[in-house]
């Protein structure tokens, strides 16, 4: 025969953890269809040798790509979209940028995405990543700079 | 009987503790004696007036003791209750707790903003490249490196 529990109470409290952690890894796992866009705004320069800490990660990546000598992250942009749901990022300088996920097969994630300034279309591509994988768009002036989106998709 | 051992006796005679002889002895002298009876009606007035002030001070303690009386026997009531019922009653605030966690944790507007990025590829396909006012190339130095796509605005850049 067990003993009695002296605590069910505490019992209680650890199925009641354990069933809702699952729920909670049900609810953030379960949406496949959606996309976490992450869109790093840089201004890259050749004023000082500067490089923020938010891109630490991929600083020898954009010394072997780039010639600047300043790499100044202005903005950090998410948003999390379903397919088909476009969302609007806003950039410096009257820009602005439209991402909208596409259907994709597997751990793809395609993305539909419009750099506008003003009225003017500067660039209309679609972009094929894995989840979890970046790519950059760059070249629009700013200031004495240039602007250098880091866009990936999770 | 004189006035002195009836004014002793009067009090006892009031309260009823008097023997028959004696209470009749008492009763015969204040119905010849009117000092001794007016002092027989003062002693019945100020004992009435007693009783009347104890009954008050009882029941004001009364209402002093009632809240006590409440949790003792919300106490009694308590063990009565099964097992079960005390159990969810003393334990209930624990799995709520953890909801409000839960919760809390799944809706919190993490600051994940500023976390560094930590690309898992850089492994992209450009499926349509185009522009309508600036010149835009595809730069890929090769694996290990991200592709960059360029955008030339007239010369600016």
């Amino acid at each position: 025969m067990g003993r009695p529990d002296s605590h069910p109470g505490r019992r209680l409290t650890a199925i009641a953890f354990i069933g809702l952690l699952l729920i909670a890894q049900i609810a953030v796992a379960s949406p496949d269809a959606q996309v976490a866009i992450d869109v790093g705004v840089v201004v890259a320069s050749q004023d000082g040798p500067t490089i923020d800490p938010e891109l630490s990660s991929i600083r020898n990546q954009l010394q072997s790509m780039f010639n600047y000598s300043s790499y100044r992250m202005i903005d950090r942009l998410k948003r999390t979209l379903s397919v088909d749901e476009t969302g609007e990022f806003g950039l410096p300088g009257d820009r602005s940028m439209r991402v909208t996920p596409v259907p994709a097969k597997g751990n793809k994630v395609r993305l539909a995405v419009q750099i506008m300034e003003g009225e003017r279309n500067l660039l209309t591509t679609t972009l094929g990543l894995s989840r979890g994988g970046m790519v950059i768009v760059g070249g629009p002036s700013y200031r004495k700079g240039v602007l250098i989106l880091i866009i990936s998709a999770e | 009987m004189d006035c002195t051992k009836a004014r002793e006796m009067i009090q006892d005679h009031i309260d009823g503790r008097l023997p028959p002889d004696a209470a009749r002895a008492v009763r015969e002298h204040l119905g010849a004696c009117r000092a001794c009876a007016a002092e027989e009606e003062e002693l019945r007035r100020v004992g009435d007036m007693l009783r009347l002030w104890s009954a008050v001070q009882v029941g004001e303690r009364e209402l002093a003791l009632s809240p006590l009386w409440t949790r003792v026997r919300a106490g009694i009531e308590e063990r009565k209750e099964p097992g079960l019922a005390r159990l969810l009653r003393r334990w209930f605030w624990v799995p709520v707790a953890a909801i409000v966690a839960v919760v809390a944790l799944l809706f919190y507007p993490s600051d994940g903003a500023r976390v560094p990025f930590h690309p898992k590829s850089f492994d992209v396909t450009v499926e349509s490249l185009e522009s309508d006012t600036a010149t835009v190339a595809l730069v890929d130095k090769g694996k290990g490196l991200p592709r960059v796509i360029w955008i030339i605005e007239n010369g600016k850049t």
